[in-house]
């Protein structure tokens, strides 16, 4: 192959880039404003598709030999394509839409070549070929990513059901170690089953300790105090243990007021002072 | 001792604190216990009027226990807005009772109301 | 892409049509596969709402809708009424704030409780549209 084999893409791409963008666009437009209005923004799109176009360009005009060299993830096509699935998949996109980006210049850039080509029968076959294997090739990934996304799910799941047990310690003596980051969702799920709990056993005294949550900050702390207020409003009391000296001072800051809630140094302290709540009391075994 | 077990209201709540308050002051009442397990939903409304009915019942010298509050109700009404019930809490009437007893036997006047007996005040 | 499928409207017009209110959402809520815990957070803001909607502006309505979005199942609810309006929207939105006498806690509380929530508010009328949703399966 020489040099010359591009010619008449790179030449389609100098001669009608604006055309090209224009109806790159209107292709992607026609499918993503019906499912994502007000989350796309044409004259940026627009801009992103004529920077695309001009790198795609760069390539085919200064690659050495006739090879077509590989797009490395680091090359600002790269980087470009990155950022933009990346953006595109944190606004919701489906994946079929954000490859709909790249497969529609794809479309456009054919259509272009085989008119220039002038044998109109190939080039009805060759865009149907195209458009079918294309659609073919989005199902394979949707549904890939589907399955990953869904096992996904599941583990975070199962972590966030491992992570916030609530153990009967002793009877009318329940047990939570929150453990790992504490986010809204999460915590309206152990302040629910802890309450459950609290009911089914008629629990006194719950032992809530945070020794395992390395970030202390005010949502937490937030989500905490509702947990103890709602323990309080069925008719059982709190101890918090492990409090770090960080998290002590995002509670003083937070101007929460400490009466009511029993602050214990350990875990073992909190339970001590747990079982003495309900008059049990652990003693050595020696000499009884 | 009045203790009241009250199914779902909500004009009726009114109703049901103007009782109350009458009932207290009838019979010279030393502890109210408000069992809520039959309330699935406590909006704002609701916890005000339980909370003033609470205010009231101790401005009359009556000692006040709630019981049963559900979690979920628990739950809602801590997102709402901290201290939307600010009365002392158990699980049970039969807990509440034994608080109000607790609570009463340490007070100075429990003697002289030693003859006032136990009335049940149901609403519906 | 999401899909809104209202099955549901009632008038607001007394007291006891707040529970009738609250009562319909609990039921659809669970309907659609909802736990106790959001059915009881749906039905209190639904009767912190209606209850507004008799005190500010005597009449209006509840409307009950489920939706699906990819993934997701969701509850919306949206409580409308021709009344006089909310002068200062910003300020009621604060805790503490009422022109009732009341604990001034209603809509923000609500708000706090629901996953989603908008509130328009002129002289002809509020609509309050809110609800909540789940992730499927």
């Amino acid at each position: 192959m020489s040099e010359s084999s591009f010619e008449a893409i790179t030449g389609l791409l100098a001669a009608r880039q604006e055309t090209i963008v224009r109806e790159w666009s209107e292709e992607v437009l026609r499918a993503w404003v019906p499912r994502y209005a007000g989350l796309v923004s044409e004259p940026v799109l627009r801009l992103q598709m004529s920077e695309f176009v001009a790198e795609i360009q760069k390539i085919l005009t200064n690659h050495e030999g006739g090879e077509l060299p590989a797009i490395p993830a680091e090359s600002p096509l790269g980087a470009h394509i990155q950022e933009l699935s990346a953006s595109r998949a944190k606004l919701g996109f489906k994946t079929a839409d954000t490859v709909r980006y790249v497969l529609g210049l794809k479309a456009v850039l054919i259509q272009h070549l085989m008119a220039d080509a002038g044998d109109s029968a190939i080039t009805a076959s060759i865009l149907a070929v195209n458009a079918l294997l294309d659609q073919l090739g989005m199902l394979v990934t949707e549904a890939f990513i589907d399955t990953r996304e869904k096992l996904i799910r599941q583990q975070s799941q199962s972590i966030q059901e491992l992570s916030t047990p609530v153990v009967r310690l002793w009877d009318q003596v329940l047990l939570l170690p929150l453990i790992g980051v504490i986010d809204t969702q999460r915590a309206r799920q152990f302040t629910e089953s802890l309450l459950v709990a609290i009911t089914r056993h008629e629990a006194r005294v719950t032992v809530i300790d945070v020794t395992g949550v390395p970030v202390f900050d005010t949502s937490v702390a937030r989500h905490i105090m509702k947990t103890i207020d709602a323990a309080k409003l069925l008719g059982s009391r709190i101890i918090l243990t492990g409090i770090s000296p960080e998290g002590a001072l995002t509670m003083t800051k937070l101007n929460i007021s400490f009466s009511g809630i029993l602050c214990r140094t350990s875990l073992r302290a909190g339970i001590a002072e747990a079982l003495q709540m309900i008059g049990q009391r652990i003693v050595s075994g020696v000499g009884t | 001792m009045t203790s009241i077990q009250l199914d779902l209201v909500d004009d009726d709540a009114i109703r049901f604190q103007h009782n109350l308050v009458q009932a207290v002051a009838e019979i010279d009442a030393l502890g109210v216990a408000i069992d809520i397990t039959a309330l699935e939903v406590v909006d704002s409304f609701m916890a005000r009027v339980l909370n003033d009915t609470a205010s009231m019942v101790r401005l009359m010298g009556a000692e006040v226990v709630i019981s049963g509050v559900q979690p979920h109700v628990a739950m809602t009404l801590v997102e709402m807005g901290r201290d939307l019930i600010g009365a002392d809490c158990t699980f049970n009437l039969e807990q509440a009772l034994a608080r109000l007893n607790e609570r009463i036997s340490a007070r100075g006047d429990a003697m002289a109301a030693q003859g006032a007996g136990n009335a049940n005040y149901y609403l519906g | 892409m999401p899909t809104i499928t209202w099955d549901e409207i009632q008038a607001v017009q007394e007291t006891a049509d707040i529970m009738r209110a609250r009562t319909a959402a609990k039921r659809h809520a669970a309907a659609l596969g909802f736990g106790l815990a959001d059915q009881t957070r749906l039905a209190t803001a639904v009767s912190e709402l209606t209850r507004n909607v008799l005190l500010y502006a005597k009449e209006g309505s509840c409307a009950i809708a489920h939706s699906t979005t990819d993934g997701f199942t969701g509850i919306t609810i949206r409580v409308e009424d021709k009344g006089p309006g909310i002068g200062d929207l910003n300020s009621a939105m604060q805790d503490g704030y009422s022109t009732s006498g009341g604990m001034g806690i209603g809509l923000p509380g609500s708000r706090r409780l629901m996953d989603h929530f908008d509130i328009t508010s002129s002289p002809e009328g509020t609509c309050i549209t809110f609800g909540i949703k789940k992730r499927n399966g």
